[in-house]
């Protein structure tokens, strides 16, 4: 008993020391990357520094109750909401029934998966750019399918990037479009890495379809899965790439969101303050989302 | 191909920087000479006598929208430059859409590109330039007085500070397929001709295309219209006077336009959305620059003869045009080769007349001495295209129906920021689709646009 | 046999209309990058026309394309590897060693995880140039592992909690190391893990946009998704077909190597979950 109580407790010890050594570098190239420039983002939001100057007057909670105020950017808010919850939902539902299509072994798996595969290979910052070539209002491509397939009449063609709500789910489908094969991809990285054993013992079990994938594969998969549900919507919140170049924000700021506001006003319009603001009235809400998808997962984890 | 046995460096090194800005020419006017008789061929290795200048010169710049422009540019002029006054000078060109960003980050920085050439005034960043005047001075020692659109543009009269110094404009024309419109016996004379064939038009299968987007060509079109109509977005003092009836009235005539003869696509578009609208033989008019006709001419289009270029249609407020682009440079606090830069701007400046026919007249120079409008109309009437002289119409826009944005004001860090955030464009727009009213949707732009303004002369901008 | 058959049928079904639905954008590009660039807004020429391969000479003979590639290929397999040596340790020691302390850090390095890029680059710009990396493919190589290794970290913790304890346990008891257990089995059991991580890393730098342009400048050092829109955008000219060209030239090889990298540990686990 002693002996085996020593040993414990030089584990433990152990345990602290290597664990510190393992993850200081990491902690240190975030801190100094991530974490000084954030700290100085924060501070820019509390000025009025102007044109990319990285100093200026303080002004305390001035820029985000400016902020609060603007109806536009009240607008990008509420479709930052949309743009990442429509996206993300769509991206989750669509990534569960691919993974677990692919993962099967079938003829002709090999192709599909390479096209599943596509949308994440190519630069998102060129295919957006495609995407203004497919939505194009004279030479669509989805136009013409649906011209010839007799879906719209010719006098009225659908307008993908013209009116506020085609607009939105055209940056909302690229969006997705750009997201599902990575959350395929972890999902079906979360279903082959349960181990051999655990399965066997579900199956002597007695647990089969869809019991075995309540009680056995889901739990396994959960935390897997959420770190791909969490850096869908991080993607989808933080980045602006695809509203940026597809609309803009328009028309009229019916496609704005906080990335893109922020961009606006920080770097074209010359407000770094305000802009800053703008972009971090996001982490607090992130952080909450966040923070309640962990604790989830970690409940879920004891299960 | 250090030149130093002529002088030696060390005695050029004293020499002040105004001295040296009262050079610029004196070397480069042999320049302008061998650039002028044979603009694409290079004459032989030019030097300037002794060597004034020490280091380098960096420049970034635009992807010009001429592309034989950025030929002329790299070829021929810097290199000349570079090798009459023996300095190394790299020139960078990006995307104009990334150009503000690539500003910011280089404030940010605070280092970056000796001169930095943007496609509009960078009112906003006036504390962290030089101030430009003696350039400016210097340059009209040489051809005489800067022009009065581009002071309007680049000078601060609150901080009196030059921010910048302009070395072009681009004339903003309406561009129209005269074949389609006389099809139905009319033309874009007035907004109200426009009015009246717009529907008859689409109904040809041929709508007009003015923008009401987030982008470039949209807020210049707009803001133009507007014009016309007697709305400004500020008057002679910089004090806004947007919320005007007049701007009301001007927003309900597009909105009507847009309904009778336009299509929703309008909305959706970017700045090369209106070229392709052209191109692809749809559209029946655009308000853009000459881009858009050279483009159709390079491609030999089959209506590429049928464009053409009139002035802005007139309103009840007469005929109020804007430049298409205002092509500014501007020197950082921080530039490391500021005598090269103010010298290279100064020279690019003298010698407008190389920088308008190497861009095929889709520049004109900021400095009219340097290319008066008398021989621009000329070399506009050599021009081969069809229907022959259609160039020659540019210069009686530019000289009078061209002015900068925030006219009669002058370009300031407001009308700046209400330009980037494309207001003017949600104006419209909003009315266009329904959303507002015409009275809701210009009382509310007021009020943002008070807003900025009140921002701007708590930072003494305006 | 008829439930092999029906195996094959669910997925087929499944995932076959993904599949259009996802790859269909690219036989577009396919179609467009083969259009004479004159053509591609006539209505009578969507399908039928006399395909060209002016725009890939184009690509390959008037801007630097070529280098361009090259430029990325070479930021990405250098960002990957830093990535992956600073992260599969800290991700396990986060997932495995450390208590509530590492519980709260691994939160906390996610969170900055959360702070949108879009301003970011501005004080990062004042870093790069006070090291002297401006313009320079090293200032993007030490700017990328700031949001590649947050993602990685959180990837691996999440394989490597999946991996059951008592795999581990085994070992330790066996006379293992810590790090021998990681080395020995934790790493080789978590090879999809790793994988993904080597996958993703590699696409999220080729994605990157807003530092490329602020950081890069000049000509020679641009990397792909800088040098396209800069030459292949002439102001309000869109070269479409080349544009087209451009970014399905990479993407296929990309997606075949990742694919071949899925395949590898998805056929070595087949019939595990599904069998």
């Amino acid at each position: 008993m002693e002996a085996r109580g020593r040993r414990r407790r030089y584990l433990a010890e152990r345990r602290g020391f290597l664990a510190t050594l393992l993850i200081s570098p990491a902690v240190l190239f975030i801190g100094i990357l991530v974490g000084a420039p954030l700290g100085l983002a924060i501070y820019l939001s509390f000025t009025d520094a102007t044109a990319g100057s990285l100093s200026g007057r303080w002004l305390g909670l001035g820029n985000y109750r400016s902020a609060l105020h603007d109806q536009i950017f009240r607008d990008a808010l509420w479709h930052t909401v949309i743009f990442t919850v429509i996206s993300q939902a769509v991206v989750i539902v669509c990534a569960g029934l691919l993974a677990h299509a692919l993962v099967r072994r079938f003829r002709g798996r090999w192709l599909l998966r390479f096209f599943v595969l596509l949308p994440w290979a190519a630069p998102i910052a060129l295919t957006a750019i495609g995407f203004l070539w497919f939505y194009d209002p004279q030479a669509s491509i989805f136009t013409w399918f649906l011209v010839h397939l007799h879906l719209v009449d010719k006098s009225n063609l659908p307008n993908w990037l013209g009116t506020p709500h085609a607009a939105m789910s055209s940056i909302i489908t690229v969006q997705a479009w750009r997201v599902l094969p990575f959350a395929t991809v972890i999902f079906l990285a979360g279903i082959s890495s349960i181990p051999q054993e655990v399965d066997d013992a579900a199956a002597m079990d007695g647990a089969t379809g869809l019991k075995k994938f309540w009680y056995v594969s889901l739990p396994l998969q959960l935390p897997i899965a959420i770190v791909a549900v969490l850096f869908g919507i991080v993607f989808t919140a933080t980045d602006m790439v695809v509203p940026y170049i597809l609309t803009n924000g328009g028309p009229f700021n019916s496609t704005q969101v906080l990335t893109t506001y922020a961009f606006q006003t920080g770097i074209n319009a010359g407000n770094i303050g305000e802009g800053a603001a703008i972009a971090l009235f996001m982490l607090p809400l992130l952080a909450v989302v966040t923070i309640g998808m962990l604790v989830f997962a970690r409940r879920a984890e004891v299960t | 191909m250090p030149d130093t046995t002529d002088q030696p460096a060390e005695e050029q090194s004293r020499l002040t920087r105004r001295e040296l800005l009262k050079k610029a020419g004196a070397g480069a006017v042999a320049l302008g000479a061998a650039g002028s008789t044979a603009p694409f061929s290079f004459a032989g290795p030019l030097r300037y006598k002794g060597r004034w200048l020490k280091g380098d010169l960096s420049i970034i710049q635009w992807v010009h929208f001429v592309p034989a422009y950025d030929d002329w540019f790299d070829n021929t002029w810097v290199k000349q430059w570079g090798q009459a006054n023996d300095v190394q000078v790299k020139v960078e060109h990006i995307n104009n859409t990334l150009l503000d960003t690539r500003a910011a980050a280089e404030v940010a920085a605070q280092s970056g590109h000796d001169l930095f050439f943007n496609l509009h005034p960078m009112a906003s960043y006036e504390d962290q330039v030089i101030n430009h005047a003696s350039i400016i001075h210097e340059i009209e020692g040489k051809v005489g007085k800067y022009g009065a659109l581009a002071k309007a543009s680049t000078y601060n009269p609150k901080t009196k500070k030059y921010f910048a110094v302009s070395d072009n404009y681009v004339p903003d024309p309406v561009i129209w397929r005269h074949d389609l419109w006389n099809g139905i016996g009319e033309s874009p004379a007035t907004w109200d001709h426009v009015a009246k064939a717009a529907p008859k038009l689409k109904a040809a299968g041929h709508p007009i295309g003015i923008g009401q987007s987030q982008e470039l060509d949209s807020n210049m079109a707009l803001i133009a219209f507007l014009m016309c109509f007697g709305g400004f977005i500020q008057d002679e003092h910089n004090r806004p006077t947007l919320g005007s009836k007049k701007t009301v009235e001007a927003v309900k005539f597009m909105a009507n336009l847009f309904k009778t003869g336009e299509d929703s696509g309008i909305f959706g578009w970017n700045p090369a959305s209106n070229n392709n609208y052209l191109y692809s033989g749809t559209g029946s008019l655009i308000l853009n620059a000459i881009s858009a006709t050279r483009t159709p001419e390079a491609q030999h289009l089959p209506f590429s003869d049928n464009l053409w270029i009139w002035p802005i249609p007139a309103g009840p407020n007469g005929r109020l045009g804007l430049e298409h682009v205002m092509g500014c440079y501007s020197i950082w606090k921080f530039a490391q080769n500021k005598e090269n830069a103010e010298k290279f701007l100064a020279d690019m400046c003298i010698h407008g007349k190389d920088a308008t026919m190497a861009s095929q007249l889709y520049n004109f120079p900021s400095f009219p001495g340097a290319f008066p409008f008398k021989s621009i109309r000329k070399a506009a009437a050599a021009d081969k295209n069809k229907p022959s002289g259609k160039y020659t119409i540019l210069t009686t826009i530019a000289e009078k129906y061209t002015h900068n944005i925030g006219y009669p004001g002058t370009t300031n860090a407001a009308v700046d920021e209400i330009f980037s955030k494309y207001l003017i464009p949600q104006m419209f727009a909003q009315v266009s689709q329904g959303k507002l009213s015409a009275q809701d949707s210009v009382r509310d732009t007021m009020s943002v646009v008070k807003g900025i303004y009140a921002k701007w002369k708590k930072r003494g901008k305006i | 046999m008829t439930r092999r058959w029906r195996h094959g049928a669910f997925a087929y079904v499944i995932a076959v209309p993904f599949a259009i639905v996802l790859a269909f954008p690219f036989v577009w590009m396919g179609v467009t990058s083969f259009k004479p660039e004159a053509q591609v807004y006539d209505p009578t020429k969507v399908w039928t026309f006399h395909p060209t391969l002016a725009n890939y000479g184009f690509l390959f003979h008037h801007t630097g394309y070529l280098r361009w590639l090259r430029n990325s290929t070479f930021v990405g397999l250098v960002v990957v590897l830093l990535t992956l040596a600073v992260a599969v340790p800290a991700g396990y020691a986060l997932a495995r060693l450390s208590g509530r302390v590492g519980r709260t850090l691994g939160v906390a390095i996610f969170l900055t995880y959360l702070v949108p890029p879009t301003l970011l680059f501005l004080p990062l710009s004042r870093v790069i140039s006070k090291l002297g990396l401006g313009d320079r493919l090293w200032a993007l190589i030490l700017v990328y592992p700031s949001f590649t290794i947050p993602f990685a970290i959180w990837l691996l913790m999440g394989f490597f909690k999946a991996i059951p304890q008592e795999l581990e346990d085994a070992a330790l008891i066996d006379g293992c190391s810590r790090l021998g257990a990681l080395v020995r089995i934790v790493l080789p059991v978590s090879l999809p893990g790793l994988i993904t991580v080597v996958i993703f890393t590699f696409s999220l730098v080729i994605n990157e946009f807003v530092y490329a342009i602020t950081f890069i400048s000049s000509s020679t050092n641009r990397t792909v998704t800088v040098g396209v829109p800069t030459d292949l955008i002439r102001g309000d000219l869109f070269n479409w077909p080349g544009i087209m060209a451009a970014i399905l030239l990479p993407s296929i090889p990309l997606a075949l190597v990742y694919n071949a990298f899925l395949n590898r540990f998805i056929t070595g686990f087949t019939g595990g979950a599904f069998r």
